[in-house]
């Protein structure tokens, strides 16, 4: 029986009852595995991640973490688990108040009692496994943009977590940090035996480093296998989507309300 | 009778609105009243935001207070002589700007100053996704960034007042005794005379220290509730200067009632 660090059954999640954002989805993530979301803007993939990492609850379903169902958690306990996952956010979101060397040392001062001697040692090392050990005194306004995911990244990972969470890790980066970042996910993946839940929507990228995919269209859950499954899915919806075709199952096209004519002045 | 009803919402919405943010106002100042352990126990973070709310504030309110005082010389001077009585010019600088003008004007040039600045940063913070990724590294943001911000406004503008009040009296001196030619004795003598510590400093610091609680409250919370774009920053940090002003003079009334 495989072990799902994650498991999400039947989970909808609305922030309005007109508009629902996740419509029973039913999800697992297996330990030890990098698993990617992928589909298009406004799927639903980010609020997936909301969702483990608690920042929000479902308003039905049920969503285990670690085992434990996040709608019983005290606030406390949650606090408790997030120590165990680490995030990175889709532009980093580092504290542009500090440099470098602080941004990574702030989860391990925050979370842990180590002398600080030790976590001068620890941030040195994060950033050594991002290949940024020179950036220690720079400001967030200094580095490029994969520069800063990098340091987001050794920021996630100061802690060691058992699991991370890639919010749209590729987004605006050159091919080349590109490369780097996913390269570093799939080495942090297999050197400290992390689970990783990826989400993205860059083909080549994910399908590189992924053991799993799911696709999500429309807040559903439209297909999932691994990633030679998913390319070679009959699924025309996820088959549009890795081709980038004009087609028919994902539009680009945003239907009007009712009121149009009369705003077209036609009644 | 549908039209009645719109009009009736359409009234009554303002009110609900002042209502619901008043809950809310309550429900953050009482996260940040159970986050004050976490900031106290670190008092770099404290420090800091009294140098930015509070030390950087200091020529703005240093400078404002000298014309103020100068320009109380003046028309004091210009009054109390038609009475005769320009020897209590001093006294009038003075018991006008400890009692009144001091805090007031100093906790709105704070709120313009530096509580503008605390929502623009907070707005940010959250538009950049920076409150998130605290939150997700399992640091609540009200205890690590809101209550340091907020114990900082209150310790700051009360000792802006006190800084406000000062150069006040030194630009109604000034005035008075270097430009008007009034006797220096008869002014600090007739000052020290009719200024009672408790009754009008401490009143007036005490005065000041709420303010202080009003203004960094209403400076976090539009933070917090400002909108993720440059617009809704923007916005946020009007309504900081706006709400403040109105409730800095709204509970002037209030205060100076039970007070003096």
């Amino acid at each position: 029986m495989k072990n799902n660090l994650v498991s999400l059954s039947d989970v909808s999640f609305a922030y309005s009852e007109d508009k629902p954002i996740l419509k029973s989805i039913n999800l697992e993530i297996e330990q030890g595995k990098i698993t990617a979301i992928m589909g298009g803007s406004g799927s639903g993939k980010t609020t997936v991640l909301r969702l483990i990492s608690g920042q929000i609850t479902a308003n039905s379903g049920i969503s285990r973490v670690f085992g434990q169902d996040m709608a019983n958690l005290s606030k406390k306990d949650v606090l408790k688990l997030r120590q165990k996952l680490g995030m990175l956010f889709q532009f980093g979101a580092l504290f542009t108040d500090m440099t470098v060397a602080e941004n990574v040392a702030f989860p391990l001062i925050e979370n842990t009692n180590l002398p600080i001697s030790i976590i001068h040692k620890m941030v040195a090392m994060k950033l050594e496994a991002v290949g940024l050990t020179g950036t220690q005194e720079m400001a967030p306004n200094e580095l490029s943009g994969g520069m800063a995911r990098r340091v987001a990244l050794a920021r996630a990972i100061a802690l060691d977590p058992e699991l991370m969470l890639y919010d749209e890790p590729f987004t605006g980066l050159d091919p080349i940090s590109l490369n780097i970042t996913a390269m570093l996910i799939k080495k942090l993946n297999d050197n400290l035996g992390q689970t990783a839940v990826l989400v993205s929507h860059d083909i080549e990228a994910t399908m590189k480093i992924a053991d799993y995919v799911y696709f999500m269209a429309n807040g559903e859950i439209i297909d999932h296998g691994t990633p030679t499954e998913v390319a070679n899915t009959s699924n025309p919806a996820v088959r549009q989507f890795i081709r980038g075709e004009l087609g028919s199952s994902f539009s680009y096209k945003y239907p009007a309300k009712n009121g149009y004519e009369y705003y077209l002045g036609r009644n | 009778m549908k039209n009645l009803r719109k009009f009736v919402e359409k009234i009554g919405s303002p009110f609900s609105s002042f209502i619901f943010m008043l809950g809310e106002l309550g429900k953050l100042l009482s996260m940040i009243i159970v986050g004050l352990g976490y900031a106290i126990k670190r008092p770099h973070l404290i420090v800091k935001e009294i140098f930015f709310s509070g030390v950087l504030s200091i020529l703005i309110i240093a400078v404002s207070g000298w014309f103020v005082g100068m320009v109380l010389g003046l028309q004091g001077y210009n009054t109390l002589q038609r009475f005769g009585s320009v020897s209590v010019l001093g006294s009038l600088v003075a018991l006008a700007l400890l009692r009144e003008l001091g805090p007031v004007l100093s906790a709105i040039l704070f709120a313009s100053r530096a509580g503008s600045g605390i929502t623009a940063e907070i707005g940010l913070m959250k538009a950049t996704e920076q409150l998130d990724a605290m939150d997700v590294m399992a640091v609540n943001p009200v205890k690590r960034v809101i209550a340091p911000k907020f114990i900082g406004g209150i310790i700051a503008v009360p000792l802006l007042t006190a800084l406000f009040d000062s150069s006040g009296i030194l630009g109604g001196h000034f005035v008075g005794v270097t430009l008007l030619q009034l006797d220096k004795g008869t002014f600090w003598s007739q000052m020290q005379g009719s200024v009672s510590l408790h009754d009008d400093v401490i009143n007036g610091l005490i005065k000041a220290a709420i303010f202080g609680v009003v203004v960094s409250l209403i400076s976090v919370y539009q933070g917090l509730q400002a909108k993720p774009t440059a617009e809704g920053v923007s916005s946020a940090t009007t309504r900081t200067v706006v709400h403040s002003a109105l409730a800095v003079l709204a509970l002037d009334f209030v205060l100076t009632a039970f007070m003096f």
